[in-house]
């Protein structure tokens, strides 16, 4: 049945609430996935890449679809907001410009239609372009359980390729971005054959540039280690210091050194060590 | 839940149905519903041959294109959809169709229904849209007889008749 386009037999639970889908995710446990927008699960589904005997479908919860910012609490994003919504929504590109590249860039329009960031996120996959964005920036995922919510931030969400921090009994509901503060920057870009595809390799980067040199550095790159992953060595080296050419040069050669990518169908190994270091010296050089 | 039973608002007509909880949206407009307009062509969200318009509230025309293979067609409850042969009105086709005919903007023909949906939710976003918007905006439909140029002078084309009137 690889590769069919008819999905494989799943019972569907449709909970019209959240803690409905906490009892939901407590009862099933690893027997049940998730469905938000549902673009890459009804794909991994097909594929025989993920098995599912229940699927909870979120779609039907009221209050799930937002982009709230405040000076305090910075911007939530609920489970269930398309990527669509992102590109369209002007706080986001306003304040946090490397979140709002890598929606923009994202997949296509009717996708986005339909993906929604905080499952882009759920994924994990190293490639995904709003997980890179959102780990330079420094955000959080916010599960929610019977025990009540924790908030993971991004630094820890990521285990492996597809694990997440996430346990079964838990339900993803929003993203939370730390609030904008004067000087902070941000920047993404990614490398792709066509606007469509997926990332060979991405980069976002966000510099504290409110002092007369850079104090604080962010870098994150994806589809180049079995997560999207932070160089911090690199990092180091910006922190305290004005950025110039030279720095600059130095930086895309810790890079190179600090990724593990591999061959695959996307792009070389070679390829992607050469390509993130031009990505990460260009993505600064956009913040300046 | 294993079935659901459903109303989706088919091109205006309310349809109630019983579908399999597996099924996507476009397997149930094509094996159950009969409507082969609608075609099914990757599976996977890639070629853009399934789009539909499904209700959206805060969309500009209150509707957005979606690929219809990506949806589970039990989630779709209560939604009205749009199809590419509900587009015409009093027996007159859509001014998009129109264009697409005009520009002679269909090849073979499998693309073209996809394309003309989501040209339709391009225009109803922006009537003015230049060419790199509506190029961007239909990365996520493939043309592979490659006819993209008649298909792209065929949305100006449209646009154009829309903001004249």
């Amino acid at each position: 049945m690889s590769n069919s386009r008819i999905l494989p037999e799943f019972e569907l639970l449709v909970p019209q609430s959240v803690s409905e889908a906490v009892d939901m995710a407590a009862q099933y446990g690893d027997k049940a996935a998730v469905l938000a927008g549902g673009t890459d699960l009804l794909i991994m589904l097909q594929k025989g890449s993920a098995t599912s005997e229940y699927v909870i479908a979120m779609g039907e919860i009221e209050g799930l679809d937002y982009i709230k910012y405040g000076k305090a609490d910075g911007l939530r994003i609920g489970a269930l907001t398309t990527i669509t919504r992102m590109v369209d929504n002007n706080t986001v590109k306003k304040n946090y410009p490397a979140l709002w590249q890598a929606c923009k860039q994202h997949s296509a329009p009717q996708i986005r239609n339909i993906a929604t960031t905080l499952g882009n996120v759920m994924r994990a996959s190293p490639s995904g372009d709003c997980s890179c964005a959102l780990l330079a920036l420094g955000a959080a995922v916010m599960l929610e359980s019977k025990n009540g919510r924790r908030e993971v931030p991004m630094d820890d969400f990521f285990i492996n390729y597809g694990k997440t921090a996430r346990k079964v009994d838990e339900i993803a509901v929003e993203i939370v971005i730390p609030p904008v503060q004067n000087g902070v920057v941000s920047s993404f870009m990614r490398m792709t054959r066509t606007n469509f595809d997926l990332s060979k390799v991405n980069v976002a980067v966000q510099l504290d540039l409110s002092g007369k040199t850079c104090n604080e550095a962010r870098i994150a790159v994806g589809a180049v280690a079995p997560t999207t992953i932070r160089i911090k060595k690199a990092e180091a080296l910006l922190k305290g210091v004005k950025i110039n050419d030279a720095l600059l040069e130095k930086i895309a050669s810790v890079v190179s050194k600090e990724i593990k990518p591999i061959d695959d169908v996307r792009s070389t190994a070679e390829y992607r060590r050469d390509v993130s270091a031009v990505l990460v010296r260009r993505a600064i050089k956009a913040c300046l | 839940m294993k079935k659901r039973s459903i109303t989706l608002f088919i091109n205006g007509e309310e349809c109630n149905i019983t579908v399999q909880a597996h099924h996507t949206l476009v397997h149930v407009l094509r094996n159950q519903l009969n409507m082969t307009d609608v075609k099914h062509c990757c599976g996977r969200g890639e070629c853009g041959a399934c789009t539909v318009l499904v209700d959206d509230d805060k969309a500009p025309g209150g509707r957005k294109a979606v690929d219809a293979c990506m949806v589970l067609a039990a989630m779709m409850d209560g939604k009205r959809i749009t199809t590419v042969g509900g587009l015409e009105e009093d027996g007159k086709l859509h001014p998009v169709q129109q264009a697409f005919i005009d520009e002679g903007a269909v090849q073979c023909g499998f693309c073209t229904g996809g394309m003309i949906m989501k040209s339709v939710s391009i225009l109803e976003k922006n009537p003015k849209a230049k060419e790199d918007e509506i190029r961007s905006e239909l990365e996520g439909n493939i043309c592979r007889c490659t006819g993209y140029v008649k298909i792209v002078d065929a949305v100006k084309k449209a646009g154009s008749w829309s903001t004249k009137r």
